[in-house]
């Protein structure tokens, strides 16, 4: 019995340690975005997001081999619990992808743009901010979890507006193609966190729904 | 020198029908298939109880189905092919991984040696149809009652759970339940099965001590279950998926209808029973069942004809010997 409450409190710990790790990495994106933004150094807080992440690896695998340890788990709970974190951990690569792109952007942000690409980089920070919040409540509270999937659906909507207004007054410039293409990436790359943390939220709020089926 | 003979003779056969009613065993499905324990543990469990339980429970069935069912004159010839044609049709569907129930599989043969014999004067057919009304219900009763004890679990403890941890903590708790209910049932299913075994020997009037008779087929039940119970276990235990929720939903007629069945002396089927409750759990579920399904409800058709066939071919060599 002790045994179990132990391995049972371990998973917690490591679900908890996992998800503080990635709020930490998409802290320190927005505040690397946001320096960026007023062209101040930014380098560190972008290795912060690298090494966050290499940090969310090795918890992942952590976690899956408590996950798989325990036989007599309930099998859809390992599996559901399995695909949520790899769900997760893909917003940590897509985050670290988001960093490297940004280490090795050679340019400064349109002074027209900024302003936009501030409120497309909170709302994605908001969306994911949101997302570990609905893992965390998963685990106690259905209900209190399902309400913030709305959060993460505004969100992602208002990220979404955001983009397309950037890419707008971007392929409208006439400026050296390079540095639009470029820039559009940039605003491309930081959509894909807030759209994959929707994906993830949809589908956690999926599984709220059908977990009282089971 | 004759009685000694005949003594052995009949422990043989009761260790192999025995064996073969164990190996075809499933009442610790439902807790492989919740993955409540594992095959070594359960295998384990199984034994321990299958020797508690016949030896406990199994004198009170004996005697009924010893005593009613033959209108003829009981010799050693008939016992000898009732619980051989028993046995080895036991061990075949097991072999298979198919449960059956040794009941159905022992009045076959009885029926087959019965109307061989005696035409239709050979049966007791009232205490037959008395039976007959039982097996009937009993898969009926465990589907229904399964149906709405898996709703009423559902509507009471599930649909109120919020958050993994508390299913986790609510399937844990199931699961404790779901051991007692089900070493309640091995408990009192050995002492139903393990009857059938002993009990046309008891009828007989062989002489042999009837405690020794069931710790002897206790022990061999046990070896069954552990030899060749597994692939039966699997295969019941994969009906429907299970956690300890819902196969807890399942086990609750089964337990409930076979403990009293064998207290009143009523040789019910424990396999049919339980089949039947998770295809009413997976009703209720709205889960698909496994595709193997219609291979259990063929062999539980072909059982009485194929049991009473066997019977009666080898009545005649069997007399030969005797």
């Amino acid at each position: 019995m002790k045994l179990l409450k132990e391995k049972k409190n371990e998973l917690t710990e490591i679900n908890n340690e996992f998800l503080a790790e990635t709020l930490a990495g998409i802290e320190a994106l927005h505040k690397a975005t946001n320096q960026f933004i007023n062209d101040k150094l930014y380098k560190n807080e972008l290795e912060d997001v690298i090494l966050s992440e290499k940090k969310c690896d090795r918890i992942k695998e952590k976690y899956v081999q408590v996950l798989f340890k325990d036989k007599r788990a309930l099998p859809f709970l390992v599996e559901d619990r399995f695909n949520i974190l790899m769900k997760l951990d893909q917003v940590n690569d897509k985050a670290e992808f988001f960093a490297r792109f940004l280490q090795v952007y050679p340019f400064k942000l349109y002074a027209d743009i900024k302003e936009k690409f501030i409120t497309l980089c909170d709302s994605c920070y908001k969306t994911v901010k949101e997302l570990i919040n609905i893992a965390t409540l998963i685990e106690t509270d259905f209900d209190g979890a399902y309400k913030v999937t709305f959060n993460v659906e505004s969100n992602r909507r208002e990220a979404r507006k955001a983009k397309f207004e950037l890419l707008d007054i971007l392929f409208k410039k006439k400026d050296d193609p390079t540095k639009i293409y470029l820039t559009s990436k940039l605003v491309t790359y930081i959509y894909d966190i807030a759209s994959w943390a929707e994906q993830t939220s949809d589908y956690l709020r999926g599984l709220i729904i059908k977990y009282p089926t089971r | 020198m004759e009685l000694m003979y005949i003594i052995t003779i009949f422990l043989v056969i009761s260790i192999i029908i025995s064996f073969g009613i164990g190996a075809n065993d499933e009442t610790m499905a439902t807790l492989y298939g919740s993955k409540t324990l594992r095959m070594k543990e359960l295998l384990i469990l199984a034994s321990i109880f299958a020797i508690l339980g016949a030896l406990v429970l199994g004198e009170g069935v004996s005697e009924t189905i010893g005593n009613n069912l033959l209108s003829i004159e009981v010799t050693t010839s008939i016992v000898l092919t009732i619980l051989i044609s028993t046995a080895i049709w036991l061990i075949v569907s097991s072999a298979l991984g198919l449960p059956i129930s040794t009941t159905h599989a022992t009045i076959g043969s009885i029926i087959g040696v019965g109307i061989l014999l005696g035409g239709g004067f050979g049966i007791n057919w009232l205490t037959i149809l008395e039976m007959g009304i039982w097996w009937i219900l009993s898969p009926v009763i465990g589907y229904i009652v399964t149906y709405f004890a898996y709703k009423a679990i559902h509507k009471v403890i599930i649909n109120r759970l919020s958050g993994f941890r508390s299913f986790e903590k609510t399937e844990k708790n199931f699961s404790y339940i779901l051991l007692a209910v089900i070493c309640w049932t091995a408990f009192s299913r050995a002492g139903n099965d393990c009857s059938n075994a002993v009990g046309i020997v008891v009828g007989a009037g062989a002489g042999i001590d009837i405690t020794i008779l069931l710790i002897i087929t206790g022990l061999s039940f046990a070896s069954g279950i552990v030899i060749l119970g597994r692939g039966v276990i699997k295969n019941v235990g994969t009906i429907t998926e299970l956690h300890p929720s819902t196969a807890f939903a399942s086990e609750i007629p089964t337990a409930v209808i076979l403990f009293f069945g064998t207290l009143l002396g009523i040789p019910l089927s424990g396999s049919h029973m339980l089949v039947a409750s998770l295809v009413g759990l997976a009703k209720a579920r709205r889960a698909p069942t496994s595709k193997g399904l219609w291979k259990i409800v063929l062999i539980w058709l072909i059982t009485f004809p194929v049991a009473a066939i066997l019977s009666i071919a080898i009545f005649f060599p069997i007399n030969m010997i005797i």
